[in-house]
């Protein structure tokens, strides 16, 4: 009989192995692909991976022998009792995380606005965004 | 340069799958208590009981971005609303050289879809972004749902219709800008009460301190607003969208007169 601990812990460790290679291809994607936009791609893959790296941290496992699962950080009433409190306090993952991965994708889209507009001007000024071609054409 | 790339791949995979195998079970697998700190925010963001700790607002997240930790959140709009003043310093020269065409969009059948979809939409997005001290969500994911519409519609019914219609770059750099101000004003809005009423007040405080008792109103007309909360979602959700939809109109501008490919 499998226990629910071990599919919790297993399936944990497949995240984090996701994770790992997920931050391998990104970064093979940033340095090998020729092209821009493949490029930039390769760079919001990152920086999600990375910001699911941080959830991952502020996650709670499964409590007592696997029967009391984590809830997210919100109070689902506003007629607040101090049973209802404590219940929260004792079950939700950690906000912390969340509340940073927040703001990392808020800047991340920005950069990824900028870097789109940089490509535009980069296609309008070489007529390619192949970055071999633009090396070829500088020298 | 790429042969140390390509091992640095390579290593990194075999050393991921020999952790999976190895360790990862003991040591990178989250345990069943959370941090000192993440225990602080949960037990005061909504305490009616600590009234000068509390945030009362239920969403926990929404309480962190823009309560406790409010000043990173003030300067991550700032590198947004730069990241995007660089778009456009960059898109100066850009503008629409086309002539609006006969029978431009898509088809009739997708036009009649997005006229039913994108009011539901916009609800939706104003939904997330207005209940964000109550539900998960907030102002930035409100308004990145609601500048979905001006994508949509510049591609089923043309970058004209929606010029046309008055949602230009000036228009919407100046619905940004008042999102802005608003978070500005929103930030200050306690020391302004507090310098009113001759007390000892702070910027960018929600709910009363020890040492300070100024307090914006937790409810208004018996629902919870969580104080500044909502009024920081409101104007997050103007500024984001306002500045998407900017992004948008400038990476669709036809440059080019019909035919003409070089």
């Amino acid at each position: 009989m499998i226990s629910i601990d071990f599919i919790n812990t297993y399936l944990l460790s497949v995240v984090v192995f996701s994770l790992l290679l997920n931050f391998a291809l990104s970064i093979y994607g940033i340095f090998y692909r020729p092209h821009y936009i493949k490029k930039i791609i390769a760079l919001t893959v990152l920086s999600d991976t990375a910001n699911t790296f941080a959830i991952y941290i502020g996650y709670r496992r499964w409590a007592s022998g696997g029967n009391t699962n984590p809830r997210p950080p919100v109070i689902p009433t506003t007629e607040i009792t101090p049973g209802v409190l404590s219940e929260f306090v004792a079950r939700s993952v950690d906000p912390l995380p969340q509340a940073l991965v927040l703001t990392a994708v808020v800047i991340g889209l920005a950069v990824t606005i900028f870097l789109v507009f940089l490509g535009h001007q980069l296609f309008n000024h070489y007529k390619t965004l192949d970055m071999r071609r633009i090396k070829k054409l500088k020298e | 340069m790429q042969r140390l790339v390509k091992t640095l791949v390579l290593v990194s995979i075999i050393l991921g799958f020999s952790l999976i195998l190895t360790i990862a079970p003991e040591y990178f697998i989250p345990g069943e208590a959370v941090r000192p700190l993440a225990v602080f925010y949960l037990s005061t963001t909504f305490n009616p009981w600590i009234p000068h700790l509390t945030v009362n607002s239920p969403e926990a997240v929404t309480a962190i971005v823009w309560d406790y930790r409010g000043l990173d959140t003030l300067f991550e709009t700032a590198v947004f609303y730069l990241a995007l003043i660089a778009g456009i310093a960059l898109a100066r020269g850009v503008s629409i050289k086309a002539e609006p065409g006969n029978g431009v969009g898509l088809t009739v059948i997708v036009k009649t879809v997005t006229k039913i979809t994108a009011p539901m939409v916009v609800s939706v997005g104003a939904s997330i972004g207005l209940h964000g001290h109550l539900t998960p969500g907030g102002g930035f994911q409100g308004g990145a749902t609601i500048a979905v519409i001006p994508l949509i519609i510049i591609v089923t019914f043309s970058i004209f219709f929606v010029i046309g219609r008055g949602v230009t770059k000036e228009k919407m750099l100046v619905l940004r800008s008042i999102g802005l101000v608003g978070i500005g004003l929103t930030a200050l809005a306690a020391l302004i009460v507090g310098l009113a009423l001759g007390k000892t007040a702070y910027v960018f405080q929600n709910m009363a301190k020890p040492t300070s008792e100024v307090s914006l109103p937790a409810y208004f007309n018996g629902s919870l607003i969580s104080g500044t909360l909502w009024f920081f979602n409101l104007f997050e959700m103007i500024a984001v969208a306002a500045g998407f939809t900017i992004a948008f109109l400038l990476l669709t501008y036809p440059e080019k007169k019909e035919g003409e490919n070089t």
